[in-house]
């Protein structure tokens, strides 16, 4: 292409993007719009991890303006110097995004809705959270086979009566492939895409490497601690053989009554990076709402997620860290299956008596000791230094967060007020950068988003301070 | 008395034997013909016979199992592979071929199969690069390609191929699972390159 037509295209493209853009005072739009414009026009090599790498769509580069300015919010108030120098970050950081491997398509996605936020429907933000997780790339089967002759010493078609070629689902870490063992069950084949932890590792140095010079400020030491916890959650999901130990755990925890099925693991099929469970027979979100469901079996499977999830949080203090729609199987007896353990984290004592002390506080409605726990959680000393703002902006999260909790009877979680008002605080939250807060709530905010994103495309409803008083064993009227 | 070509054949093995333990245990370059000659109970004039250096001694070694490789390469297929598996499945096997010899690659592939001019080419990496390229071409064929050694496919293959032994001689982690990415990596650029197709490569899920 001509030099000068590619010039040409340049500002065309700028314009469609300056177009599309937030609305806030010129010169940074334009500013912004530029330098976007000039890291999409770098092409990055391509990788295997290509799939995911679309800055050269109009779309991509309009979610990375909303990461350049809500990154850009952040030096709003520096002097001309200090701000040009936050822009060279600002673009190394965009390159770079180019080049991850794992947690590249997470932060597109969270870039996307940033961009369609407000017109954004609450539907399209319902089918982004649950989306907003990590991913590896594919495999094809000649990587499949060397993976599993380094793990087994076998092929696959060795190790198992047949063995299908092609992936039936995307795990986080890798894919799952379907196989029937010599005594005939049927199961699923969770496969890691070789090298992922280097990966994970490198992304996390690259992040940490970037957001350095970004003038975090006083809030740096918790950026810091928080990317260690992410680094830390992320790499223990890369030893399936925990996986396999802490699916038993949460098996031994349900009954055939309860409806809700954890696949057996098999063992002697399994390793550091292949994991071998019982096949459950079932279809996906997507599928399972194509067929259009009943309002009762929309709510009977909302009641099981409610069930599933609660019991595993009250009995064993375990959260799934990263949700994906792939977690949650439509089974066709009615029963819930629950797949993919890999991403979850175990409260620490501390933090779960912090559950409690909020829960507590929430129920006897006690306005000035939530509003203490707000504080502590955000790490704060006081509310004065926390700021009025603030502290007004994530209480209002919180108590989104634990509406259901205080809500008698039947709770409509499809209900759209309920659930863009939720959405509406999440964003403000992000937009202002109120970023500070313990660890462990990177986990708990992606765990109810996730889980809430679901619920709401389920448009299900279910008793859930019933389930909660059941499943905790708390009395709500103490 | 001559001997016959079954002792022969038992001493070469032998040196070979005993020289690839020397290399493992002290490295390539720590280690002397004399070392050698000595570990294997030859006179060093009658290892000359079989061997004139230690690089023909590794590199024999490294033929040897890159040509087991390929060989199990061959019974592996079914047929139902596209190019890019068939390469992968290729090096792939060669590698885990290769392995045992990982400790002491390194100096021994830089020297043999250096592309740059050297004075006096390695006729054992010649081999190598010959036999392997041979290999790539016949798969190529297969998949409607055609190629020659010396053309300019034949020699960014060779490149990317170089690269990835590199990678992988030097790959510390497990079962070097961290080259496993890389090889994909070089092989759908390959394909890419030689398809002329700017789009394709990844697999569908």
């Amino acid at each position: 292409m001509p030099a000068d037509t590619r010039r040409k295209r340049g500002i065309e493209a700028r314009a469609a993007l300056l177009d599309l853009m937030p609305r806030q005072e010129e010169a940074a739009r334009r500013r912004l719009a530029e330098l976007v414009e000039s890291v999409a026009a770098r092409r990055p090599p391509t990788t295997s991890f290509s799939r995911l790498w679309i800055l050269g769509s109009l779309q991509a580069k309009v979610t990375c303006a909303y990461l350049a300015y809500w990154l850009r919010s952040r030096w709003a108030d520096a002097d001309e110097r200090e701000r040009l120098k936050s822009e060279t970050h600002l673009k190394a950081a965009l390159e770079l995004l180019g080049t991850m491997g794992y947690l590249r398509g997470a932060v597109m996605k969270l870039g996307q809705m940033l961009a369609t936020f407000p017109d954004a429907l609450p539907d399209e933000f319902a089918r982004l959270l649950p989306a907003l997780h990590f991913e590896a790339p594919p495999m094809h089967y000649a990587m499949v086979r060397e993976v599993f002759l380094d793990e087994f010493g076998k092929e696959p078609h060795e190790l198992f009566a047949s063995f299908e070629k092609q992936a039936f689902a995307a795990a986080s870490l890798g894919q799952v492939h379907r196989a029937r063992l010599h005594s005939g069950e049927l199961v699923a084949v969770k496969i890691q895409y070789p090298g992922i932890a280097r990966t994970i590792e490198a992304d996390l140095k690259n992040l940490r490497l970037l957001m350095q010079p970004m003038r975090l400020g006083e809030d740096w030491g918790n950026v810091v601690a928080k990317l260690a916890e992410v680094e830390r959650v992320l790499l223990a999901e890369t030893d399936y053989l925990a996986e396999a130990s802490f699916a038993q755990t949460v098996r031994d925890s349900f009954t055939r009554e309860d409806g809700i099925v954890i696949p057996r693991v098999y063992p002697e099929y399994s390793t550091r990076r292949v994991l071998t469970t019982e096949h459950l027979e079932g279809v996906h979100l997507e599928e399972f709402l194509d067929g259009n469901p009943s309002q009762e079996l929309r709510d009977r499977y909302t009641h099981l997620m409610t069930v599933a999830t609660m019991r595993m949080l009250y009995r064993t203090h375990w959260l799934l860290a990263d949700p994906n729609p792939g977690n949650y199987i439509f089974m066709p007896d009615g029963r819930l299956g629950l797949v993919d353990f890999g991403c979850t984290r175990q409260l620490s004592d501390e933090e779960w008596q912090m559950q409690v002390e909020v829960e507590d506080a929430l129920l006897r409605r006690d306005e000035a000791e939530m509003e203490r726990l707000v504080v502590k959680a955000s790490l704060y000393d006081s509310a004065e230094q926390m700021g009025r703002e603030r502290l007004e902006l994530i209480g209002r999260v919180i108590r989104w967060q634990l509406e259901p909790w205080l809500s008698d009877g039947i709770f409509d979680f499809g209900d759209e007020d309920f659930f863009r008002r939720g959405m509406d605080a999440m964003i403000e939250v992000t937009r202002k950068g109120f970023m500070r807060g313990m660890p462990v709530h990177i986990w708990t905010t992606r765990f109810i988003l996730g889980a809430r994103g679901v619920v709401y495309r389920l448009k299900g409803r279910c008793d859930f301070q019933g389930i909660y008083r059941r499943e905790s064993g708390r009395d709500m009227h103490p | 008395m001559r001997i016959s070509e079954q002792a022969k054949q038992l001493c070469r093995a032998r040196i070979l034997e005993k020289a690839a333990e020397l290399f493992a245990a002290r490295g390539f370059d720590q280690t002397t013909t004399r070392d050698i000659a000595l570990a294997a109970g030859v006179a060093a004039g009658t290892m000359f016979n079989y061997f004139p250096s230690k690089e023909t001694m590794a590199m024999t070694m490294v033929n040897e199992a890159l040509a087991q490789g390929r060989e199990e390469f061959l019974t592996r297929l079914d047929g139902s592979e596209s190019l890019e598996e068939e390469l992968f499945l290729l090096i792939g096997t060669e590698l885990r071929r290769l392995r045992p010899l990982r400790p002491f690659l390194g100096p021994v592939l830089e020297r043999s199969l250096s592309p740059f001019p050297r004075k006096s080419v390695c006729p054992e990496g010649e081999a190598a690069r010959q036999e392997h390229l041979e290999c790539v071409r016949q798969i190529m064929h297969r998949h409607g390609f055609a190629a020659t050694p010396e053309d300019v496919a034949g020699t960014i293959y060779w490149s990317l191929y170089l690269g990835i032994l590199a990678s992988w001689t030097g790959d510390h982690s497990e079962n070097q699972e961290a080259s496993r990415g890389l090889i994909d990596y070089a092989i759908r650029t390959f394909v890419q390159m030689i398809s002329g197709n700017t789009q394709g490569g990844d697999h569908a899920r």
